[in-house]
């Protein structure tokens, strides 16, 4: 189960609003590589990693996106305080405007609603950590193109932040997925999906968890 | 049931209690008999935690309480018990 920590993983403080900006950094929130996706998808996956380290980092990593979800959240919210009509016209903001005044709803850039279809869950450990892979290398080239238009420093820090983060992720999946690979037969690491087939794990993997 | 299946209960059981009395505090922050119910349960709930954490591996990532071995990762997942 989760427990809440009344703070940001890292801190958020934006002087200046920015409508404009805030409609393209939501789609860390809301859009296709983003991290709310992010932590639908790792959170769901653990079920079927046969390693327990795999399975912890799946978790860890599926908790601290639930925590950059907060820090983009408190970004858009930063971005659009005190706002005037006149503001909210000229930026672009009005659409978003309409349909949730400045309260955060999770949409891409585009204005698209969250989409779970932007995840996968397939049951197969090889399969999902490549998908993982992809997703922490397609949400830091997001937050590249969001750095290409930011000019606020105050904004740029957290994002650097996150793109970081990314990084790292890519990393520990990559080890998860050597792990994985590890406890297959190196002929063939297709033979079976150890997350269904009942065969039994060779080497000197983790314990697998049909074994209590 | 064995002793850590009986302590995993137990903290269940008052981290229930605890979600319970902090949801009735956010409406009633001013209800002193709710606050000493929120001290007693905190209370039980953390002593539970510790007496499960010294002998089964940390519940949560800050209390790996041992310097040489990783239980957080390699002790059993809550859907395997």
């Amino acid at each position: 189960m989760w427990i809440y920590e009344k703070k940001l993983q890292y801190p958020v403080k934006i002087k200046n609003p920015n409508p404009a900006l805030a409609k393209l950094i939501i789609t860390q929130l809301g859009g296709p590589d983003g991290e709310l996706g992010a932590s639908m998808r790792y959170l769901n996956q653990r079920y079927s990693m046969p390693c327990r380290s795999v399975a912890a980092a799946l978790t860890d990593i599926g908790t601290e996106e639930l925590a950059h979800l907060e820090i983009i959240a408190a970004i858009v919210n930063q971005l659009t305080r005190n706002l005037s009509i006149e503001d909210i016209k000229k930026s672009g903001f009005d659409a978003y405007f309409v349909d949730h005044t400045t309260g955060v709803y999770p949409v891409s850039a585009a204005g698209v609603p969250f989409d779970m279809k932007y995840i996968a869950s397939k049951g197969d450990p090889i399969t999902d950590l490549h998908e993982d892979l992809a997703a922490e290398q397609k949400a830091r080239t997001t937050y590249d193109n969001l750095l290409r238009l930011i000019d606020d420093p105050d904004v740029c820090d957290p994002i650097k932040f996150l793109r970081q983060r990314e990084v790292v992720h890519y990393q520990r999946f990559g080890e998860s997925l050597g792990k994985v690979l590890e406890t297959l037969d190196s002929r063939n690491f297709y033979g079976y999906n150890p997350a269904f087939d009942k065969a039994r794990l060779s080497g000197n993997a983790q314990v697998p968890f049909g074994k209590r | 049931m064995n002793e850590q299946n009986k302590l995993l209960k137990m903290i269940q059981n008052y981290s229930f209690w605890v979600t319970e009395i902090v949801l009735y505090l956010d409406t009633h922050p001013g209800c002193r008999q709710a606050m000493k119910h929120y001290r007693k349960y905190t209370k039980l709930y953390n002593d539970a935690v510790c007496q499960y954490e010294e002998k089964f591996g940390p519940l949560t990532m800050y209390n790996n309480r041992s310097d040489d071995c990783w239980k957080w990762a390699n002790e059993p997942w809550p859907w395997e018990l």
